[in-house]
């Protein structure tokens, strides 16, 4: 397959985040490997040297990878400009504005975003995907281009990540599941719990459930860290500070102590590694 | 009795019926009660729904109804006052009395329907909601109750009888009108002391420190589900509705059958319930769908709707998908509820985990931000007013603000350490007489000369702490005992009234001037708190010192914001203040569900 799409089960459950800590993971091991979200809803966005403008989440993504950033990465940047109105940004470029009155081609936006992967597939042994905020928001499945249009379109695996900060975490897993379309659950591979902080033995129970009743596999559990990464998000306000040194290098060296702190955890990093051969 | 008697014929004489607003005491259990029997005509009446004996005091058995609503309520009244004159029974005629009394129960009293909000997540908004609905019952002339089975909070209240509880079940009972909240609307509070310890609070006293293995297999299958069982059926005795609130998600499968305060709880209350989602990170549909689909049929057939709370932006665009998560989970969506931009204190320190300041205002109010920081809802009235609040955890942000607060906390000897680690006890000392600064409880016992724990009571470790030494007081842990009461009070200097409450283990040897004058009745003579006025100084035990404009006022006209204009201070009372702000709430609550579809799970078809 070589490549591997990060679902999450809301906004901030961490996708950003472990999809760049996985593509640091591979790069470290020499496997070259590129960073590609399909569609991203972001106003903070990042030029590449070709003077594309991409999510930040990407290019963060591209510098664990050990790459320069570029526009294939993130094909479609959606900027919210007012009330009800959106600048696309297309490949690196301003495509059009959608508002009431002009509506996106989506199925001519969607090809453009899948010749830039099927680009990256063919130039990298490896493209791990992000999906965008929750895969399965019943209001927007349809127009959907990251997480189950990119599925749809590519037949990519996927594995989700819950942040079990809030709680609720085996509910928000299994009931991404079931709105999952049932075409498409055969590509859900598993899951893995974010954020966790305390004994992880008393999750046993409900791992166990949720693995029986959704087929999925549980590739672990990756504990709590306060780490700093650049803020994608308008929802997250860490306020985090980071050394003074080159803030590139601090990110990717705050992702060795994410990879660190999981393997130490138990997580499965090479079980989602063998999901790329399958 | 004799006086009793004569009351009620002169009550009965009068003919006088409704609300006494006059009358000082008003409205002593409820906004809008009925004080036409401001002394019960059936007393004793001996209904334990009603009301209970005190066996063996001094002066015998004592029948106490003081908690008794029923008497209060309009319906009681029109029914019981016209037979009571038609039959022509004397106030002296017990018997006719009683007779009157048990056609009334039969035609007035009837046991109330609890209800339970769940939330698919921690901060899906279930505090809120519970506030809104109870606000939107009272505005239909219902008499609703709270009810939290078990509460984890660093923010508690003290009651009119002495009782610690939850804040947001007294904010929640405040919603509801109801003027003395008591014990029974949260009979499990659980503080958390360090990392794995709560200390835990059964019907508003202490009872002992359990950590999580032994909570789960000792406290629950044990006392806890006969004390969640006897708290909300004494609720369903006297109000038309108890609100139930759960805890975290209903949907945590791994610890199910050890979760007191969800499913388990609607069951010993056997309510109905309504799931809560909150919106505004996505994944709502999922979240809801999951949490009805992992719970047993049994408990899933109690949710009767599903609220999609907090959205942003036109909430018709959810209609559609809300639609679709009817269709699949087969639970009716009865509200779609948009953001509501309102000020109410917050439950949980979650909610300024991630924050570095709040508000936009000019002067900078650093409040040390203590690992175990405690009824930080004292700070709510802060942010009214010009002010940045910064939650400082670092010298820079101490010696940068305007004026300095430190706030209560769980662990005084603890969190001290953590600020002398950092470097922010030295900062403090640094702006000693630059800047007002201002301890509150735990912070105020920081401002002294030593803290004083022999056996290790407060702290990991047995021994005496230097503190700040602003104050030449000294704090001491001499047993394991707690100070629980509420305070009235004067500013000693002149400029008016506080009102609050202490919660705190460990006691002060004061030796500085004191701050304030206490005015309880029954207290004259008792002085509270710390001033050294030239050095702005000030240390008090009473939490909610600020809510009363007059203190607020004082402290924040000595902030000078640097080279700019002197503060300009609200004069508002607090408490009116977030009574505007449950009136917002429950319009923005109102706005979003189909109360059709709510009174209908109320029992009520409207």
């Amino acid at each position: 397959m070589k490549s591997l799409l990060f679902l999450g089960t809301s906004s901030g459950a961490g996708k950003t985040t472990l999809d760049a800590a996985f593509c640091r993971y591979l790069a470290r091991k020499g496997v070259r490997v590129a960073p590609f979200k399909a569609s991203n809803l972001s106003l903070n966005s990042y030029v590449t040297l070709n003077g594309e403008e991409i999510g930040m989440g990407q290019a963060f993504q591209a510098w664990a990878s050990g790459l320069e950033p570029t526009g294939d990465m993130n094909p479609v940047l959606l900027k919210p400009s007012g009330p009800g109105r959106m600048q696309v940004v297309l490949r690196g470029k301003p495509y059009m504005d959608i508002d009431r009155d002009s509506v996106m081609d989506r199925k001519a936006v969607m090809e453009k975003a899948c010749e830039s992967y099927d680009k990256l597939m063919e130039e990298y042994d490896a493209v791990i995907c992000e999906g965008s905020g929750s895969p399965v928001e019943l209001n927007l499945m349809d127009t959907d281009m990251a997480n189950v249009g990119l599925m749809r379109a590519r037949n990519v695996n996927a594995v989700l990540v819950g942040d079990i900060e809030r709680g609720g975490v085996f509910a928000a897993i299994y009931g991404t599941w079931l709105l999952i379309p049932d075409e498409l659950k055969p590509l859900m591979k598993g899951f893995i719990i974010n954020r966790f902080r305390g004994d992880a033995s008393i999750l046993g129970k409900g791992i166990e459930k949720v693995e029986k009743i959704t087929g999925m596999k549980c590739y672990g559990i990756v504990p709590y860290e306060i780490l700093k990464f650049p803020e994608e998000d308008s929802l997250s306000d860490t306020g985090g500070a980071i050394g003074d040194g080159d803030i590139h290098k601090e990110f990717v060296e705050n992702l060795d102590r994410l990879i660190d702190s999981a393997e130490k955890a138990g997580v499965d990093i090479a079980g989602l590694e063998a999901l790329l051969n399958e | 009795m004799k006086t009793i008697k004569k009351r009620v014929e002169d009550e009965l004489a009068a003919g006088n019926i409704h609300s006494n607003r006059e009358c000082p005491y008003h409205p002593s259990h409820f906004k809008g009660q009925n004080c036409t029997f401001c002394y019960c005509p059936f007393y004793p009446c001996e209904d334990e729904r009603n009301g209970h004996y005190i066996r063996n005091t001094k002066i015998g058995d004592i029948w106490s109804c003081e908690n008794c609503l029923f008497i209060h309520r309009d319906r009681t009244v029109e029914y019981a006052l016209p037979r009571i004159l038609e039959k022509g029974i004397a106030p002296g005629d017990h018997e006719g009395m009683m007779e009157v009394f048990r056609e009334s129960m039969d035609a007035c009293w009837k046991k109330g329907k609890a209800v339970m909000v769940v939330g698919a997540t921690s901060d899906a908004g279930k505090s809120m909601t519970v506030a809104a609905l109870g606000r939107l019952l009272l505005r239909r002339g219902y008499l609703c109750a709270p009810f939290k089975s078990q509460n984890m909070s660093l923010n508690s209240r003290v009651t009119s009888k002495g009782h610690e509880i939850a804040m947001v079940q007294m904010l929640q009972a405040q919603a509801m009108g109801l003027t003395i909240p008591d014990f029974h609307m949260n009979p499990i509070l659980l503080k958390p002391k360090g990392n794995t310890v709560s200390q835990v609070v059964v019907e508003g006293e202490p009872y002992g420190d359990y950590d999580v293995p032994s909570y789960y297999n000792e406290f629950v299958p044990g006392p806890g589900k006969d004390i969640v069982k006897r708290n909300v059926d004494w609720l369903k005795d006297r109000y038309d509705f108890v609100l139930m609130e759960g805890a975290g998600s209903p949907a945590e499968i791994n610890i199910y059958d050890r979760d007191i305060a969800n499913m388990r709880a609607a069951e010993l209350a056997d309510a109905d319930c309504i799931l809560v989602v909150n919106v505004e990170w996505g994944g709502s549909f999922a979240y809801a769908i999951g949490t009805v689909e992992l719970l047993p049929p049994e408990d899933r057939k109690r949710i009767k709707g599903i609220i999609l709370n907090n959205v942003r932006g036109d909430p018709a665009k959810m209609r559609a998908g809300a639609d679709e998560l009817e269709r699949r989970c087969g639970i009716p969506v009865i509200g779609i509820v948009p953001h509501a931009d309102v000020q109410l204190p917050q439950e949980d320190s979650e909610s300024f985990r991630d924050v570095k300041t709040r508000g936009n205002g000019s002067k900078r109010i650093a409040v040390i931000k203590l690992p175990r920081i405690a009824n930080f809802t004292d700070l709510d009235p802060l942010y009214t007013e010009d002010t940045t609040v910064v939650f400082a955890d670092c010298p820079e942000d101490v010696t940068t603000a305007d004026a300095i607060v430190i706030p209560g906390t769980k662990n005084t000897v603890d969190d001290y350490l953590w600020m002398e680690e950092n470097g922010v006890a030295d900062a403090i000392k640094s702006m000693k007489g630059k800047v007002p600064i201002l301890g509150i409880c735990g912070g105020y016992q920081m401002m002294g000369r030593e803290l004083r724990d022999p056996k290790g009571i407060e702290g990991r470790v047995a021994g005496t702490t230097k503190a700040l030494g602003l104050f030449d007081n000294i704090s001491y842990w001499d047993k394991y005992d707690k100070r629980v009461i509420r305070d009235r009070a004067e500013i000693i200097d002149g400029g008016g009234e506080v009102e609050g409450y202490e919660i705190h283990m460990g006691l002060s040897e004061v030796v500085e001037k004191p701050l304030f004058q206490i005015t309880n009745h029954g207290r004259t003579g008792e002085v509270e708190g710390s001033v050294r006025e030239d050095e702005m100084l000030y240390g008090t035990y009473i939490h909610g010192v600020l809510d009363k404009p007059a203190f607020r006022k004082k402290f924040l006209s000595l902030v000078k914001s640097r080279g700019e204009s002197p503060v300009t201070v609200g004069v508002e009372d607090y408490n009116d203040f977030v009574d505007q702000n449950l009136d917002r709430l429950a319009d923005v609550f109102e706005s979003g569900i189909d109360m059709k579809a709510f009174m209908r799970i109320m029992g009520v078809e409207e």
